[in-house]
């Protein structure tokens, strides 16, 4: 199976292009990118032909594409891989307002090829075990979770609002979201949020704390925020803490880590746990072989934008905005 | 007997002149044998001046463990000590928060000086009536919100309020783990603990706005209304006037005692857990049949964080100087309480209006 990947705009593209290339009866065809020199970059790296036009890679034999490219660009690069019949993976969020991924979902559906939203932490080995405990039934009646996806303030196109579509909230909601509907089969009924503008010197929302109402009658909140300093010892996190009627379970994704203490860098925390990027970029494979939509659907990545949007909307009433 | 059933001004001054004059003894009556009171009465025990000249309660035998081998007498009544005692210097009301009211009342009415537990009452209107009562009666009101005497909090904020990690944008809080035991079970009624929002985060709360100053809004979800046996938790997202965003946890669904915080600065992140300190930890082997030992884990410390609060309270009664955490600061926590609450029943945020007034 031939795929390609259109921009390294986003960094998560050198992960999901390792993952490939790792990949039996896989070939990374093609990368796509504006950006010459990054482009030809990565496709040296990655022995991929090299396209500075993302359409001339689309009009190939590849099979598929994973879109990687600046938030505001998901939905063009989308459109154009469904109408040129290529199945999709688009890095999340999946676009920045409703009416953009209502039409990426519909166009996929109509050239008849699944869409995927890259939510990887669903491949996260911690994360999967929560979720079979949770399906087990151990925790009873699920009444709250509490969760964090903190991260570094990522700079470049990500504070550029007209590029990305919105800051933390928008970049670090959905991961979270994705977990607790994934978890729970729930949806979000009610959103509140508080947000700020401290970390970056960026007019843009970069930490916040957004609280949600399910229709299985559990509240949640997340810290969406870039609050990770650059001395703090890893990138961020995401964590879990989830209140049963039998118990809690507490769920840290990449608390598999050794502490290094350096003389060079300081404190830094070395994961050691399994590759969630390569489950992600499997799933999706493996559902184009099966004809099955990968576990995240282009739907799902919908739905926790949604959540962030309405977070937005309802910072700057003051209010909770209902789903 | 005179002495104690005159009370105001007058007799202060002859007081503070005897205590000064040839007697440096305080004369405690705690109220209470509950775990605080315990709590307390050790910490009492172990000050060369001071004095537990009494414990009121009904259990005479919970009393009695607690005073062991010391000469503190137990009574019935509030009203038996104040005729039978010779002289009170303090009330100790370690009673569950509904009764703070009837206990501080009584005790100002008679001129005693109070420490009182917190939360300082269930309702703001009993707070404000009972800070008001005590003003009248000329007698002093501390309340023992002892989080501020806990070096790493004190530490924590000294660091903040210096700009050692520069601007803050979120701070978490988390306190909480078993639901908590007591008598004849006050913590499972809502209406007696105010679960834990009024009893259990409103250390946060205090320890939140003793940092960053007034709030300007609060927003609530909690498991209060659904009347769950035996279990709460609640997720308050408090935002001072300042900005800053505050994330504070409480949970009586946990099965171990923690208590946790992180301010996330814009150069730098102060954390603490209190699950990650292990100074000193004590496991041992029940026995041959049952392997799982019994963690006890502890933060040994020179002098214990409500050592220094009651010592301090003391120490200020002695001096008349303003304590670390006053009653108007134990009212305003209160406060972010109720707002809390409140936004838990009506599903919005409440607007604090600022200037010691009620939530709006």
């Amino acid at each position: 199976m031939k795929i390609g990947i259109i921009s390294f705009a986003h960094m998560h593209a050198v992960s999901y292009a390792s993952a490939l290339k790792g990949m039996e009866g896989v070939i990374l065809a093609g990368i796509a990118d504006d950006n010459e020199e990054r482009g030809k970059k990565y496709s040296e790296a990655f022995e991929a032909d090299y396209y500075k036009d993302y359409h001339a890679l689309l009009e190939t034999d590849i099979h598929a594409v994973i879109v990687t490219s600046e938030n505001y660009l998901h939905h063009e690069h989308v459109l154009a891989a469904a109408k040129a019949g290529k199945h999709v993976l688009c890095e999340k969020p999946l676009a920045a307002n409703m009416k953009d991924m209502e039409e990426m979902i519909r166009i996929c559906e109509q050239n008849q090829v699944l869409l995927g939203t890259a939510f990887p932490v669903r491949f996260n080995t911690p994360v999967q075990q929560a979720k079979k405990l949770i399906e087990q039934g151990v925790l009873g009646d699920i009444l709250a979770i509490k969760g964090t996806n903190r991260g570094t303030n990522p700079g470049g196109w990500f504070i550029e609002k007209e590029k990305s579509g919105g800051g933390a909230v928008l970049d670090h909601t959905v991961h979270v979201v994705d977990l607790m509907r994934w978890f729970t089969g729930a949806e979000v009924k009610e959103v509140y949020a508080e947000m700020g503008n401290v970390y970056t010197d960026h007019p843009i929302d970069d930490c916040g704390i957004v609280t949600m109402e399910f229709t299985n009658g559990m509240f949640a909140t997340l810290d969406c925020s870039w609050s990770r300093n650059q001395n703090y010892p890893t990138w961020g996190d995401v964590t879990l803490d989830i209140i049963g009627s039998n118990g809690t379970l507490k769920v840290d994704a990449f608390s598999q880590k050794l502490d290094l203490y350096s003389n060079h860098d300081g404190v830094k925390w070395i994961g050691w746990g399994d590759d969630m990027d390569a489950g992600l970029i499997e799933d999706f494979v493996t559902g184009i072989k099966e004809g099955r939509a990968p576990s995240a659907s282009g739907h799902s990545g919908m739905k926790a934008v949604e959540v962030a949007l309405a977070a937005y909307q309802s910072f700057e009433k003051r209010t909770p905005v209902k789903l | 007997m005179v002495y104690m059933s005159l009370a105001g001004w007058k007799l202060k001054v002859y007081r503070e002149f005897f205590e000064r004059g040839f007697e440096t003894m305080r004369r405690i009556l705690l109220i209470g044998a509950g775990t605080m009171g315990m709590e307390h009465a050790a910490h009492y025990y172990s000050m060369e001046d001071v004095h537990v000249v009494g414990i009121v309660d009904v259990r005479t035998e919970q009393a009695q463990k607690i005073i062991g081998q010391h000469d503190t007498k137990i009574f019935s009544s509030v009203e038996e000590a104040v005729e039978q005692l010779e002289k009170i210097d303090v009330v100790d009301i370690c009673v569950p928060t509904f009764l703070h009211k009837e206990y501080v009342l009584k005790a100002a009415d008679n001129g005693i000086d109070i420490i009182c537990e917190k939360p300082l009452a269930y309702t703001l209107q009993d707070a404000r009536e009972m800070i008001d009562f005590c003003k009248e009666k000329q007698v002093r009101l501390f309340v023992g919100h002892v989080v501020r005497f806990f070096p790493q909090y004190a530490q924590a904020r000294e660091l903040v309020i210096n700009g050692t990690i520069g601007d803050i944008g979120i701070v978490r809080t988390k306190r909480g783990g078993n639901f908590p035991a007591g008598w004849s079970d006050w913590y499972a009624d809502q209406s007696k603990s105010g679960g834990v929002i009024l009893d259990l985060i409103i250390h946060d709360f205090d320890f939140l706005r003793w940092i960053f100053g007034d709030v300007e809004r609060v927003y609530a979800k909690g498991l209060a209304e659904r009347k769950l046996e035996h279990l709460d938790y609640a997720l308050v997202t408090v935002t001072f006037k300042s900005g800053v965003i505050a994330h504070v946890e409480g949970t009586w669904a946990h099965q171990t005692f923690s208590s946790q915080f992180e301010f996330a600065g814009k150069s730098g992140i102060i954390e603490y857990d209190s699950l990650k300190e292990e100074p000193v930890l004590l496991s041992v082997r029940q026995s041959n049949e049952r392997k799982d030992g019994v963690a006890v884990p502890q933060s040994p410390l020179k002098k214990s964080p409500y050592y220094s609060e009651l010592e301090h309270f003391l120490h200020c009664l002695k001096t008349n100087e303003t304590p670390l955490v006053t009653a108007e600061d134990a009212y305003k926590a209160m406060e972010i309480s109720a707002a809390a609450l409140q936004s838990l029943q009506t599903g919005v945020p409440v607007v604090l209006n600022g200037e010691g007034g009620e939530p709006v």
